[in-house]
């Protein structure tokens, strides 16, 4: 039988205490994986996160992110023992998302989509995947384990698609606030500046909804963004050089 | 290269070439060598670099550091897995910056032409 309590929560060995904020984000992406979503079960979307976290450790990853080209080797990817049944061009977003999102180009989005993935089921391994990673980073920063993966909830995906996405901007559709209506009118909360990168999961909402609460409480939120002086208990000089490094560090441009 | 916040000057050579100092941020070394080991693979310079940060931050502010790093994970992720273009608005204000970093070296320069 399946538990719908939320998901227990708990930062093995550590010797600080993590605000309530940041515990209520992990939890509600962990619940959220483990829930139908919009395109995949939520057995599909545990499996899904299981292969990202496999990600580091596949050979092929590994081959390909010490290569020139991440295009070449090319071989299978070594799975994990859920993601068996996942369809080939989901475990190749899984993987290179997690491990190498970096050198991720139009023509590698284009393949992925071509191979039979639709825009909206890659855009819901896309949110699983990154946000997956964020909580795994965390921990990892944190000195405790990654937090187990809950067993998946019953039920089938929604196959809800927002009204009004936008195709054209970026290489999946998004939803602008001012195009945003029925379930979807409040995505935004009425932030003064909603940049792409909020936008950036629209095409499955529940994802920006995850990634909003995220930001709040590991950033600032969209309303704070351009206060320089909103920080924590690390200033936001503080809080800015390490969020440059580690953008330098995956090499992204935005 | 530098940039100001507030009046303060940091070196901005220091997100792409950390060299043992400050950059002109409290604590600003110690929190660069933190964050390449929480990145990296090594989980010995991991637990070097945590004892160290957290002899001079307080507790909420060595986890405030942990969530930042957790964020930049999934936001980096998300930005180059969706191709989405850097906005006009944020490319205004930071474009001086951006080119001393020379971001543009990034293959995601790709998906905000003209920047």
């Amino acid at each position: 039988m399946s538990d719908a309590h939320e998901p227990p929560i708990e930062y093995a060995g550590s010797s600080v205490f993590v605000r309530d904020d940041l515990r209520a984000s992990h939890c509600a992406v962990l619940d959220a994986v483990r829930r139908p979503g919009a395109w995949f079960t939520g057995a599909e979307r545990i499996a899904i996160a299981a292969e990202s976290r496999r990600a580091p450790d596949c050979p092929l990853c590994r081959a390909r992110k010490a290569a020139l080209s991440p295009e070449h080797p090319r071989s299978d990817h070594e799975r994990a023992a859920g993601g068996r049944d996942l369809p080939a061009a989901v475990v190749e977003v899984a993987h290179r998302v997690r491990t190498d999102s970096g050198r991720l180009t139009r023509a590698w989005f284009e393949r992925a989509i071509a191979s039979g993935l639709a825009v909206e089921p890659y855009v819901e391994v896309v949110g699983i995947v990154t946000l997956l990673a964020g909580l795994d980073y965390f921990c990892r920063a944190l000195g405790v384990p990654p937090l187990p993966l809950p067993a998946p909830l019953p039920g089938e995906p929604s196959r809800h698609r927002p009204a009004g996405l936008c195709s054209g901007i970026a290489w999946v559709p998004l939803l602008a606030p001012e195009d945003a209506s029925g379930p979807e009118a409040n995505l935004y909360d009425a932030a003064p500046l909603v940049p792409n990168i909020a936008r950036a999961l629209s095409a499955v909402p529940d994802g920006v909804r995850l990634l909003q609460q995220a930001t709040r409480s590991h950033y600032v939120s969209l309303a704070d963004l351009g206060n320089p002086m909103k920080g924590r208990a690390i200033d936001r000089m503080q809080i800015e050089l390490v969020a440059a490094r580690v953008s330098a560090i995956n090499e992204c441009f935005y | 290269m530098s940039g100001s916040l507030h009046g303060a000057t940091v070196d901005l050579s220091a997100v792409n070439s950390p060299d043992g100092d400050d950059a002109g941020v409290v604590h600003g070394a110690r929190l660069l060598a933190f964050t390449d080991a929480a990145i990296g693979q090594d989980d010995g310079a991991l637990a070097r670099e945590r004892s160290s940060l957290r002899a001079v931050l307080s507790d909420e502010a060595f986890v405030d550091t942990c969530a930042v790093i957790g964020a930049f994970n999934v936001v980096d992720r998300i930005a180059d897995a969706t191709g989405i273009p850097l906005d006009a608005g944020m490319a205004a204000m930071s474009g001086e910056v951006r080119k001393e970093l020379d971001l543009a070296r990034f293959a995601s320069s790709a998906n905000s032409p003209g920047l």
